[in-house]
């Protein structure tokens, strides 16, 4: 990826709530012309980001940047940051064709009415809507309500979109073709999409990059491969819903656990000890099997979960911790398992992600 | 089996209900066709007849019962009542609208102004008057002093049905008007005004109706000229002929018409907030 110039910088960003502190002194510098997916758990303070952002609310401290511009005392409508909402907010009593034009009917420059009609009816065709312009937003699929609200603010050509969990309204086959056509739709356009969503696998599909959102502070910010191989901390793979988290103690290098102890090099800074191996990377042995890479963890098989491409498979360990196993079925059919069976789990310990508080060896 | 006993309860209920309620209106409406001039405000009805219709309109021949004098205090309530309307919905909107974020003192300033339709309304019309004759020294009248009193009445049913509204509101289609640079000025006039309308209109009746017949506050603040419902309580004071119930009966039936053309409009606006209501079910 080459490199960009700033499109907005946050500041020492902080929002309170009465006692509750949404946003926590966030430093952000996002690219320009980039698609960033702002993952979070609900609650993390993701929506309350893209509103202070926005202009819909005032951040408490900090200073907010934007083409270079501090833009934190600025209106909302004289920012020039588009936004699209989850629940689509069309204007119930305008036409698709008005909802679009709205802005550019109404905003601070006035454009001709040609302009206007020429750049509405290219962007509803941008989006695939082209037909539809009569139609009043009762009358369209959701999915169509999407399209006609990212419509109607790419036709502004903003610089910046904010998307609050855009997707989170459509059931699940519509929301794998809308990535795709998010994705196609700001690649055509000189544009920066933030995408604010709760979802890892929407997250990882569709950001360039990806910052990670935990208790109003952004603990990760990078490319999606790097997020997904190296969780800078335990709470950024647990949400990544990808990795078996361990608790454990972490001491003088050796790490003890429900497998034992095992030596751990470089661990990461974190607020608990934790031992983190991907499912997809957890191997199933015969109940004392002597032959393993590496930790041995005795599990008892519960149930497994075809996907299509790979297996899953849950196991119960004895201090009752669900772990799982992600087979892909591109490496061969699975071995055959026994519900209630004990098995021993296993994994290459250059694998793991070991976090811990005490970094230093 | 709870419902087959409390079903015949509830019809019944429901059936005394409408009867007390419509039950002096028809008795109205059945001796305004009592015989004229002759005939009195009771039963039996000595021959039906339009009579009192027509004496209402002047078109009778000169009997010894003068013409009910109420064509002047028609106009001034109708005049008042509209003047009350517009004022008190506009301030009802924008009441309601400042509502929408908390602000120092929102507590009391909602108590303070919805005590306007608390405070008895006799104490409301002395106090006016006593005002503005002892204190400011203004002449009583009823577009002036009564005016006043009308909208602090009828003010807070105005802003208590914009509140109501304006509660379930769902505020994000502004926020998306302004994230397309459009102001909010703009926003509200384009944007919130037009999904807020059948609350503006159900505000609109309640203040209209309220000024139309408003006693008490009028009959101190009034000043010479009289209201409507003035007129007709001075009528009564010397003796009372069915050409009061002929006049009833024509300001029901108007009273209809309006509330005929609320409905209309309602019924086209709501079918606009039914969309709105439809894009909030998805969220």
């Amino acid at each position: 990826m080459t490199q960009r110039d700033p499109i907005f910088r946050l500041e020492g960003v902080t929002r309170r709530y009465g006692n509750l502190t949404a946003l926590d002194g966030i430093d952000f510098v996002a690219e320009d012309n980039a698609y960033i997916a702002l993952l979070g758990p609900s609650g993390s303070g993701k929506t309350s980001l893209l509103r202070v952002i926005a202009g819909f609310e005032t951040p408490d401290a900090g200073r907010i940047w934007f083409q270079g511009r501090d833009i934190t005392d600025l209106p909302a409508h004289e920012r020039g940051i588009g936004f699209v909402f989850q629940n689509f907010a069309l204007f119930p009593h305008l036409t698709v064709f008005e909802n679009v034009a709205f802005g550019l009917r109404h905003g601070a420059q006035a454009l001709p009415k040609d302009e206007i009609t020429e750049r509405v009816k290219s962007s509803i065709e941008m989006v695939g809507l082209a037909g539809l312009e009569d139609r009043s937003p009762e009358q369209i699929s959701g999915g169509q309500k999407q399209r006609v609200a990212l419509a109607r603010s790419l036709v502004m050509q903003p610089k910046l979109v904010l998307l609050d969990e855009p997707l989170g309204a459509l059931d699940a086959n519509l929301r794998e073709r809308m990535q795709v056509e998010l994705r196609a739709i700001r690649e055509r356009l000189d544009v920066t999409f933030l995408h604010v969503t709760g979802s890892e696998t929407e997250a990882l599909a569709m950001g360039d990059k990806v910052a990670v959102l935990d208790a109003g502070r952004i603990v990760q910010y990078d490319t999606p491969d790097t997020i997904y191989d190296g969780p800078v901390v335990s709470d950024v793979a647990k949400f990544l819903n990808r990795f078996n988290l361990f608790e454990g103690s972490l001491e003088n290098g050796i790490f003890t656990g429900a497998f034992g102890a095992v030596p751990v090099t470089n661990p990461r800074k974190n607020k608990s000890d934790t031992y983190a191996i991907r499912y997809d990377r957890t191997q199933i042995f015969d109940a004392g099997d002597a032959n393993l890479p590496g930790p041995a963890l005795p599990a008892r098989f519960l149930a497994s979960e075809y996907l299509g491409s790979s297996i899953i498979f849950l196991f119960e360990t004895e201090d009752q911790k669900t772990v799982e196993v992600d087979h892909h079925l591109s490496l061969g059919e699975p071995r055959p398992l026994t519900v209630g069976e004990n098995y021993t789990l296993s994994w290459n310990p250059e694998h793991a992600i070991v976090f811990g508080k005490e970094t230093a060896r | 089996m709870e419902s087959k006993v409390l079903k015949p309860i509830l019809a019944v209920y429901v059936g005394l209900f409408i009867l007390f309620l419509y039950g002096p209106f028809i008795v109205l409406g059945i001796l305004s066709f009592q015989q004229g001039p002759e005939g009195g405000p009771q039963f039996p009805i000595i021959e039906w007849s339009t009579y009192w219709y027509k004496h209402l309109f002047g078109l009778t021949p000169p009997s010894r019962i003068a013409p009910l004098p109420v064509g002047e205090a028609l106009v001034r309530s109708l005049t008042l009542a509209f003047m009350t309307m517009v004022t008190a919905t506009v301030l009802g909107v924008m009441a309601a609208q400042a509502f929408r974020k908390r602000f120092r003192g929102a507590g009391i300033v909602f108590y303070l102004i919805v005590l306007g339709m608390m405070v008895p309304g006799v104490l409301t019309g002395l106090g006016t008057s006593l005002l503005a004759n002892n204190v400011v020294g203004v002449e009583r009248h009823w577009w002036s002093t009564a005016f006043l009193a009308h909208v602090v009445y009828t003010f807070p049913f105005a802003f208590l049905v914009m509140l109501a509204i304006l509660n379930r509101f769902d505020g994000s289609v502004e926020e998306a008007s302004w994230s397309l640079g459009v102001s909010p000025m703009t926003t509200f006039r384009k944007v919130t005004f037009p999904l807020i309308f059948p609350g503006v209109l159900s505000a609109m009746l309640f203040a209209f109706t309220l000024s139309f017949d408003e006693f008490p506050r009028t009959l101190f603040a009034s000043g010479r000229d009289q209201t409507l419902p003035l007129a007709i309580y001075g009528t009564f004071s010397v003796e009372i002929h069915p050409n009061i119930f002929a006049f009833g009966v024509m300001t029901t039936l108007f009273s209809f018409a309006l509330l005929a053309v609320y409905g209309i409009l309602m019924g086209l606006s709501v079918r606009r907030a039914k969309k709105m209501a439809m894009q909030e079910d998805i969220a």
